[in-house]
């Protein structure tokens, strides 16, 4: 078995690597001095991959919105009951989430890591579904997501991918609608797994003070499927490469308006480290012209347009890019007007180099404190993993990226003809 | 192996003038931090001065008089964290302060980092922003809007407020029962006298408890200690836990309408178990059963079997000694829900309690008290919790404990145990009350 040991001193971090016959890859981030262990079994298909190419098949097929994340639920269920029942005896803590791209499965515990991870090892690799408890199931997930329907930040988010995209499934919600669920069946849930849980198109990761000799071991124990298999064909809509809409609003109980608007960013022919460098430069932009520090932000929450709600991100894969500002406000429209204002300066009179300097400082170090948490650690890795990179290699990136580079991307990526937004009004 | 979990245990350093000093040093981490808790009883009186008063102070210090002052030393500081804000434990009023910052080993420059964000700390709380020796007018006037925003957004995440309203009106004529952010009504009659006036008095008579944690050296301690022991102090005030038992002869049912899609049943309880009693133990436990996790009985039965729910669970309160069930459910479904839940209370009185369920809720509370010293924040609370139940337990005594308990005395808490107020939160056109208290006519 070939282990390779990759130091980061930089960040006073290891990284052991193994890949399995199957394609697989593993991972082991050891944690010294830390009690909880933390493992994660994660394939690269979420909610956006509802059309593709079963192996072996010659067409395409189209599967029911949400079918990623109802899979999901599905897979804790084995023949001899739920596998979460086994987990709960060992008294760690089973979870799984799906997004866009990915579907994670994970354990964290502080006790018996081995029967832990083989427990996860297995039943990902093992799914037992039947028709009865795939109609029970949608009581459950029709129930999470009312639930969602109710929450002001998740349905302005979701209204505002509609706006960015047409097409693009990234505009339907994870979990699908009630509607669509109601279609899921027990054969298209297994042609969903047969496609997207080969162990080609998976990766594992041990975050926690474990051996990666036993770990790594028993993966090449457990895993059943030996052969890679061919890329799988994923197929998307054409999306026009304008946005859809500038503006969408709803309402719901709440107490002020709450909105988010953002850029959508059409540059998705970027390798890993590109993207990561596209990332840092588009988030250290962000901060730079309405993060805590900046003149706008300050004379915003001073005149109550702003509080403390207020947050800024950008997300880039492969097929899709965008940048979300977000909070409460009383006049959303004001703070997009004093937005694109403050954008316009900066590209007249040109991007502070000063804050710039400040703002690299203080994404590193906020990059070093992910390492206090085993969650955080994982959550990292794995979001980044399917770019082809892993979250090590921000270090190089903080050391690639320059003032110049930041300037190529404000000016590409801050385009009024990307800019949506999406407000969730009071009753 | 048996005592590394208790290897970042808080060791008081220091009891002076109403002021105790804790430290909890490891090299676990890679940021260390700086904790101020000034504590108060949760009264109707204070509890907006209180919930205003960080809110006004973060906005600016003598040497860093605007946020963007602050945020800009925080980003040369390697993008150092500090926040302060409210939060109740049981029936006392806790403001805190706290800044995060990277460990001196990982600054690439010679700064030291535990020097400068003390530095930043200590000018936030002890030399704030004053005109004419009283707070700024205008970050006070904007403070107050901000506040009243925050109070009224309460209703935007449904999940916690439901929990919040549901524990009020339990505790609605117990100091409990106040909101910790205050009163939007007491806004206006706030002026940067009052506050000024208020803030002189938590600097001089609230009991003040100060943590250190990370890789803290003993110079680093001095300092602190140097510096607080120049501060005026007067009498010192006394605070309460706010723990009581009670004996409800029938639950209260209220009902909130609002524009919601799902329905949020609440149920809260009265535990009658203080956190000092040796039968606090038993109680976590009991609560592990019945609504602890994945494990427990009302995740199996209303959520596995009778999928009513995405999510239901209990949760102690562990210093006024309550518990609160919480699920999120179709209106219509309300009459079963409760039913399944009201049933799952009785089995484990009724000693209904498998060994599977037993084990599985010691071991995931094990897993849990374990994994709390992997967090710096999740440990100062748990001493600063401790402190205000009145005990001082190590993680390892606590697990031992719990794996003792055995069911006889899960089922004496249960007994222990009873129903206070049934509250549910629902759309308009399902609530048959406008606001208003139902008459319970249920006889459980």
């Amino acid at each position: 078995m070939k282990i390779d040991k990759i130091e980061y001193d930089k960040a006073g971090e290891v990284l052991y690597r193994y890949e399995h016959s199957s394609g697989l890859k593993a991972f082991v981030i050891p944690r010294k001095g830390y009690s909880k262990r933390y493992a994660a079994f994660a394939t690269h298909y979420g909610s956006i991959n509802n059309e593709f190419v079963i192996p072996g098949e010659a067409g395409p097929v189209s599967v029911p919105d949400g079918i990623a994340h109802f899979l999901e639920h599905k897979l804790f269920e084995q023949k001899d009951g739920s596998v979460m029942d086994k987990f709960s005896a060992l008294g760690s803590n089973p979870n799984a989430y799906t997004s866009f791209n990915q579907t994670v499965y994970l354990f964290s515990c502080t006790d018996k890591f081995d029967e832990n991870f083989g427990l996860l090892l297995n039943f990902v690799q093992n799914p037992y579904i039947t028709q009865e408890s795939v109609e029970k199931e949608k009581g459950i997930i029709g129930q999470e997501i009312m639930m969602y329907q109710d929450d002001p930040g998740w349905r302005a988010f979701f209204n505002l991918l509609g706006a960015f995209y047409s097409r693009f499934p990234i505009r339907i919600d994870i979990a699908g609608t009630v509607e669509s669920i109601s279609k899921i069946d027990r054969d298209t849930l297994y042609k969903c797994y047969n496609t997207f849980y080969h162990p080609s198109n998976m990766v594992i990761l041990v975050v926690g003070d474990e051996e990666p000799q036993m770990v790594f071991g028993m993966i090449e124990a457990a895993l059943q499927k030996k052969e890679p298999i061919p890329e799988i064909a994923r197929i998307f809509p054409d999306e026009p490469a304008a946005i859809n809409k500038d503006y969408t609003e709803q309402s719901l109980s709440v107490s002020i308006p709450i909105f988010q608007m953002g850029y959508r960013d059409n540059r998705s022919d970027k390798d890993g480290i590109e993207m990561l460098m596209h990332e840092t430069a588009v988030k250290l932009l962000l901060d730079m012209l309405i993060g805590r520090s900046s003149a706008l932000y300050n004379q915003l929450y001073s005149e109550g347009l702003l509080n403390s709600s207020f947050d800024a991100d950008f997300s880039i894969e492969k097929e899709y890019g965008f940048s979300i500002l977000g909070g409460e406000s009383p006049d959303p429209m004001k703070v997009k007007e004093r937005f694109c204002q403050a954008v316009d300066e900066a590209k007249s009179n040109g991007l502070d180099r000063e804050a710039y300097e400040r703002l690299i400082k203080a994404a590193k170090g906020r990059y070093m404190r992910q390492f206090n948490s085993v969650e955080r650690i994982a959550h990292s890795f794995i979001s980044v993993y399917f770019k082809d990179v892993n979250m090590f290699d921000y270090l190089q990136v903080y050391d690639k990226i320059t003032f110049k580079y930041v300037e190529e991307i404000f000016k590409e990526h801050f385009d009024r003809a990307n800019l949506a937004m999406s407000v969730v009004k009071p009753v | 192996m048996a005592n590394t979990i208790d290897a970042e245990k808080a060791v008081k350093i220091s009891s002076v003038n109403g002021i105790e000093v804790y430290r909890i040093n490891t090299e676990k981490f890679k940021t260390s931090s700086i904790h101020f808790f000034f504590q108060d009883n949760l009264t109707r009186e204070s509890v907006t001065l209180n919930s205003l008063l960080p809110a006004v102070m973060r906005r600016g210090s003598e040497r860093y008089p605007t946020l963007g002052d602050i945020s800009k030393q925080m980003e040369n500081l390697y993008g150092a964290t500090f926040d302060c804000g409210v939060t109740k434990k049981g029936e006392r009023h806790i403001m805190q302060f706290y800044v995060e910052f990277l460990s001196k080993r990982y600054i690439p420059d010679s700064v030291d980092s535990f020097k400068e964000g003390l530095e930043l700390l200590y000018d936030i709380i002890m030399k704030p922003a004053l005109e004419n020796g009283r707070f700024r007018e205008d970050y006070l006037e904007q403070e107050k809007d901000k506040l009243r925003i925050l109070i009224e957004g309460r209703v935007n995440d449904k999940m916690s407020y439901s929990v919040d309203r549901c524990l009020e009106e339990t505790c609605k004529d117990e100091p409990y029962g106040i909101y910790d952010y205050g009163f939007v009504e007491d806004l206006p009659g706030i002026n940067s006298e009052a506050l000024t006036n208020h803030y002189r008095k938590m600097l001089e008579t609230y009991p003040l408890q100060v943590y250190l944690a990370g890789d803290i050296s003993d110079g680093d301690t001095k300092e602190v200690l140097d510096r607080l022991s120049g501060l005026k102090r007067g009498n010192m005030l006394q605070l309460g836990s706010g723990f009581i038992e009670k004996q409800p002869d029938k639950p209260r049912y209220v009902t909130e309408p609002m524009n919601v899609t799902q329905g949020k049943l609440c149920l809260g309880f009265r535990t009658n178990i203080s956190p000092q009693s040796p039968a606090y133990t038993s109680l976590m436990v009991y609560n592990g059963v019945l609504g602890g996790g994945i494990h427990s009985k009302l995740f199996q039965n209303v959520r596995e079997k009778a999928s009513l729910a995405y999510y239901s669970k209990s949760m102690l309160e562990k210093f006024k000694g309550l518990m609160v069930i919480s699920s999120g459910i179709e209106a219509k479904n309300k009459d079963k829900a409760l039913d399944i839940i009201l049933k799952q209370l009785e089995a484990i009185k009724s000693g209904e309690i498998s060994d599977y369920e037993l084990g599985a809720t010691v071991k995931s509370m094990e897993t849990s008290l374990k994994s709390l010293g992997d967090s710096q924040l999740n440990l100062v609370d748990f001493y600063l919790s401790q402190t205000v139940s009145g005990t001082w337990d190590n993680l390892t005594d606590i697990i031992d404990k719990i794996k003792q308990v055995t069911k006889e005395q899960i089922i004496d808490s249960a007994r222990n145990i009873k129903l206070d107020t049934v509250y549910f939160l629902t759309s308009q056109q399902d609530g048959s009350g406008n606001g208003q208290e139902e008459t319970g006519n249920e006889n459980r």
